[in-house]
């Protein structure tokens, strides 16, 4: 599987993708914005873990962007925001599941497990 | 311009329409002169000119009031702001400061645990005890990926003094508008910095509750099914 990787941070593209990489998803590719994230996202990418708050264009911004094309991809919003009306708004923009910073391993794996198995129509 | 001397400009132009009110009513009436029952033409000249202006000090007195009145607004609305707003940002960067200090804790007590583990693994290494060594290898790669993961308070640090920077545009923007009131023609000299872009931090950022946060986040996402 093929992760696109979206954070205006560096530090937590890092982040996201030793993460990935210790729960054994070693192939990605990042971007520092939704503008950016949409100009990489091909055919080959299988899920899209995006940050909401970054400049040019937003993580709902991408979502909405990507489900406007028709892309199905998995979408897993991991940001600092965590109020009810934000976590409605994703959910509404196309965001399959959402993951609070700061993080643990365990749940980022958690929720990628799940969404892999809910794409496969596997449960869920 | 500072706040009191534009006050006092102020008062001094109020005084100076009342001053010249009060200089065209001694004229007509000849106070300082010996009194006035005996009207001149002057005087008569001077009566018919009164209510005019009376209207010229009442149009100036007027538009003093309305300044008054604007930067009085102007300031009771940014007292509301600022208040709320300061209170945020005052306990947005007492977070920061917790936030570092609690992740540079981690990583410390991180460091120690990995220092101890490699004091074991040397000895289980020596001892010939490979099962003990490998348990002892992945409790230090444990130790070593959650010191990255500690960094995470990077990232929400950022948009907490981000959203502290933007109050303190703001309040520069509010109070070169009042300035403005006082003095429309001064030339006050702005911060080359524009804020930062609103769009790249919550204001509401914190990394406090995570686990509670993400329980919620999951109910939302549940609920929806």
């Amino acid at each position: 599987m093929k992760f696109l990787v979206v954070d205006d941070s560096a530090t937590m593209r890092r982040i996201v993708v030793n993460s990935l990489q210790r729960i054994g998803f070693t192939d990605t590719v990042e971007a520092g914005d939704g503008r950016e994230a949409l100009d990489r996202f091909d055919a080959s990418v299988s899920f899209v873990i995006t940050d909401w708050n970054m400049p040019n264009m937003t993580g709902t911004e991408l979502a909405k962007a990507l489900r406007g094309r028709g892309e199905q991809v998995p979408i897993l919003m991991v940001t600092a925001r965590s109020v009810r009306e934000d976590i409605i708004e994703a959910m509404e923009a196309g965001v399959n599941n959402y993951v609070v910073k700061p993080f643990t391993p365990q749940i980022l794996k958690e929720k990628i497990d799940a969404l892999v198995a809910a794409a496969a129509g596997v449960g869920g | 311009m500072t706040v009191v001397g534009a006050r006092h400009e102020l008062f001094y132009d109020t005084e100076t329409a009342l001053r010249m009110v009060d200089g065209e009513v001694r004229a007509m009436t000849g106070e300082g002169r010996g009194g006035g029952v005996t009207r001149s033409g002057a005087q008569q000249t001077s009566l018919a000119a009164l209510p005019c202006i009376l209207e010229r000090a009442n149009d100036e007195i007027q538009a003093v009031l309305g300044s008054l009145r604007d930067s009085r607004a102007a300031l009771e609305a940014l007292e509301a702001a600022t208040v709320e707003k300061l209170q945020h940002t005052s306990e947005q960067l007492r977070e920061v400061t917790s936030a570092t200090e609690v992740a540079a804790t981690d990583i410390l007590d991180a460091l120690d645990r990995a220092g101890n583990t490699v004091d074991a693994l040397e000895a289980a290494d020596h001892a010939g005890d490979k099962a003990r060594a490998q348990d002892l290898r992945d409790m230090l790669r444990d130790e070593i990926f959650g010191m990255t993961g500690a960094l995470q308070f990077q990232d929400i640090t950022t948009q907490q003094l981000n959203y502290a920077a933007s109050v303190l545009t703001d309040m520069e923007g509010r109070l070169l508008m009042i300035a403005k009131l006082f003095d429309p023609a001064a030339s006050v000299v702005r911060a080359a910095l524009d804020g930062p872009d609103p769009r790249t931090f919550d204001p509401g950022a914190t990394g406090r509750d995570a686990a509670r946060r993400q329980t919620a986040a999951d109910e939302v996402f549940l609920a929806a099914r």
